[in-house]
């Protein structure tokens, strides 16, 4: 087991180290020649070149790559992910609170979409082909289908945008300015869980739609596949009953296999995060990177790009050996 | 596709007077004849090709209005586009003209029109999609193949290269490669063969480890058949079945991923229309809040290819895996 947790941790360690490698590369080195350099978009456009070589010689550029690499390496390693070229921040303090907002928002999709998925997707396995069963496929399929950066205006058009005007589905059934949902905003967990969760239901089911979609389908194929195996039989023979057997046995057996797909969907959400938090306003860090995109704000795309890596890695790894704890198999094939 | 299905396909002579036992690939498409959801995601999927072929030109040739042409008339006196089914505006902004030109899905807020941007729309997202996957299969075949066959340290760097590409959130990347290396249709088309080359990648290298035990690969080899040889004319027809499967799947995620790049503002270039920049121009102004149907249209347009591929992609894996793993 110690070994396995040793191996893991050198394998994200590296997996992180790789990333560092590529943002310093693109950001730092390719996109030099493909823009402005970042003495000049740091001196401005009316310096004159003393002054601009001045700049670059404060940020080490005429350094040799690899020394540059170094000091941006020992940066990072200090939390120090350098200065903002647009606002005038550090990039660390942009991208703590940001890193909160986008946590609140991937755990409780998190949670919606495993909560609408498990039920559905056990049924499905139960008694494939009922009823239930076929409208839940049809139900997954639609929700893989449909796209985030679709879905997002929708619900914030239908559910926030339109009862202030009266309407819902073009029916005006209330009053003008009625608000149901909040259009946009971002309301921090320690100022107020109530007004956080309000704020953030929209948001959450938006993100959670597509992989609620995903998880029925792993699930009822999982359930199903479990209870073709002998144990469940045998849970059956005895007298246990449906529910005791989907929930005592089955369950036991799927969580360790759902753990693990829910480690790796952590990076996938990391993506969905931008569309979703640029349409409702929640400056996580989607909103934080479109945001410098649409500046050149090369430290700050550098910035949410290492930190969102850093998230998956972390997930990825943490779900691995939460994995080996779940499933004793999985202990036993590591330590050989 | 089960691993021994060239030994099946081999020419037994039949019995006497029994017909012929159907081969694997006659019954899979036996068995997406029969399946109704195969044939109409199949219909569409073919509706969706032709419309990206003929739509945009027919559509432009029968208004007259061109992809990117703006049009003054087609915007009020509020700076609102025309709605669906409405004639242009006299020069007022305020009256339509009834001999004004039809604009049938309205306009947008360039006084564009719509319904011609959507099916030009439909070319670029399936040529942006379809080359990108062709890019994906080109370079995860090869690399499948080599590190199947192979194996060893090759084996190791390929799978390596794939475990750390698949950890990380690819859209954050892939932006942020486009915002460096600057847009462009094929810049796009590079990006994400980029970003999903190791989906077939570890497929074929995983069928090819494993077939490449298989009898026929070794009489193959005692014939004299050199590695390349062996490769590509006993080997990768074994993958196909299942690559086939994936390529539907891909080619969605590739539609989606081309549409969001463009949303964010880094995909296909305007003025070009893509689903995704049609979208974000609806969308990031606020005009969808007073003229729906201009995020409705690209998106519906998106849902509508997206259920296609997803649907086919199912149908695909019935068939082509009898036993079910599904079902």
């Amino acid at each position: 087991m110690r070994r396995m947790i040793f191996r893991r941790l050198l394998g994200a360690v590296v997996q992180l180290f790789v990333v560092t490698i590529f943002a310093w590369l693109l950001f730092y080195v390719i996109a030099r020649f493909t823009g402005a350099s970042p003495a000049q978009r740091i001196a401005g456009k009316t310096a004159s070149p003393a002054q601009i070589a001045l700049v670059a010689k404060i940020l080490g550029l005429n350094k040799p790559y690899w020394q540059q690499y170094l000091i941006f390496l020992g940066r990072l390693l200090h939390g120090n992910f350098g200065y903002s070229y647009f606002q005038d921040r550090d990039v660390s303090s942009i991208l703590w609170p940001a890193t909160r907002a986008t946590a609140s928002l991937v755990f409780g999709a998190a949670v919606i979409w495993l909560a609408v998925a498990a039920p559905i997707g056990a049924y499905g396995g139960l008694k494939p082909r009922s009823l239930g069963d076929v409208v839940g496929r049809a139900l997954a399929i639609i929700g893989m289908s449909v796209p985030v950066f679709w879905l997002a205006p929708m619900m914030s058009y239908f559910f926030a945008f339109e009862p202030t005007q009266g309407r819902v589905l073009g029916l005006a059934i209330l009053p003008r300015g009625t608000t149901l949902f909040p259009i946009t905003g971002y309301v921090d967990f320690g100022q107020s869980p109530i007004e956080w969760a309000y704020h953030l239901i929209l948001p959450w089911v938006t993100l959670a739609v597509g992989f609620a979609a995903v998880y029925i389908r792993y699930i009822r194929t999982l359930t199903a596949e479990q209870l073709g195996e002998d144990y469940t039989r045998t849970a059956r023979a005895k007298g246990a009953s449906t529910n005791r057997i989907l929930v005592r046995h089955v369950g036991r057996n799927v969580a360790p296999t759902m753990t693990v797909l829910l480690g790796a969907d952590v990076a996938t959400a990391l993506s969905g995060v931008f569309f979703v938090e640029t349409v409702f306003n929640i400056p996580g860090l989607g909103w934080t990177g479109v945001y410098a995109i649409q500046n050149l704000d090369y430290p700050v795309i550098t910035g949410v790009v290492i930190v969102s890596a850093f998230i998956a890695v972390l997930a990825n790894t943490v779900v691995d050996l939460f994995h080996g704890v779940l499933d004793p198999r999985v202990r036993r094939m590591a330590a050989r | 596709m089960s691993v021994g299905t060239r030994v099946a396909d081999m020419d037994l002579a039949p019995e006497p007077g029994q017909p012929r036992p159907l081969g694997l690939r006659q019954q899979a498409i036996r068995r997406l004849r029969r399946d109704p959801v195969f044939v109409i995601a199949f219909s569409i999927f073919i509706f969706l090709i032709l419309a990206a072929i003929f739509g945009g030109p027919l559509a432009a040739h029968l208004t007259g209005h061109g992809e990117n042409a703006q049009y003054a008339s087609a915007i009020n006196q509020d700076v609102l586009p025309l709605g669906i089914m409405q004639r242009t505006y006299f020069a007022n902004g305020i009256v339509h003209n009834p001999h004004g030109s039809l604009f049938i899905l309205g306009a947008d807020a360039l006084g564009r029109d719509e319904l011609v941007r959507v099916l030009y729309g439909a070319r670029i997202s399936l040529l942006v999609a379809g080359g990108a996957t062709a890019l994906a299969l080109m370079i995860g075949i090869s690399l499948g193949l080599l590190a199947g066959y192979l194996g060893g340290w090759v084996d190791g760097i390929v799978n390596r290269l794939t475990e750390t590409a698949m950890a990380f959130p690819n859209l954050l990347l892939a932006v942020g490669i486009a915002v460096v290396v600057g847009p462009g249709i094929l810049n796009v088309v590079i990006i994400i063969a980029l970003f999903t080359w190791y989906y077939p990648c570890r497929i074929v290298r995983s069928a090819t480890a494993s077939t490449k035990q298989m009898t026929f690969v070794a009489a193959a080899r005692t014939m004299g058949a050199r590695p390349r040889r062996i490769l590509l004319v006993h080997l990768l027809p074994q993958v196909w079945g299942p690559l086939l499967v994936y390529a539907t799947s891909i080619i969605a995620n590739n539609i989606l991923f081309e549409a969001g790049l463009s949303y964010l503002g880094v995909g296909v270039p305007p003025p070009t229309p893509s689903w995704g920049s049609m979208l974000s121009d609806a969308v990031t102004g606020g005009m969808y809040q007073v003229d729906l149907p201009l995020a409705l249209i690209p998106g519906l347009a998106l849902l509508i290819t997206m259920l296609s591929f997803n649907l086919m992609g199912d149908s695909l894996r019935d068939a082509v895996d009898p036993k079910g793993t599904r079902r």
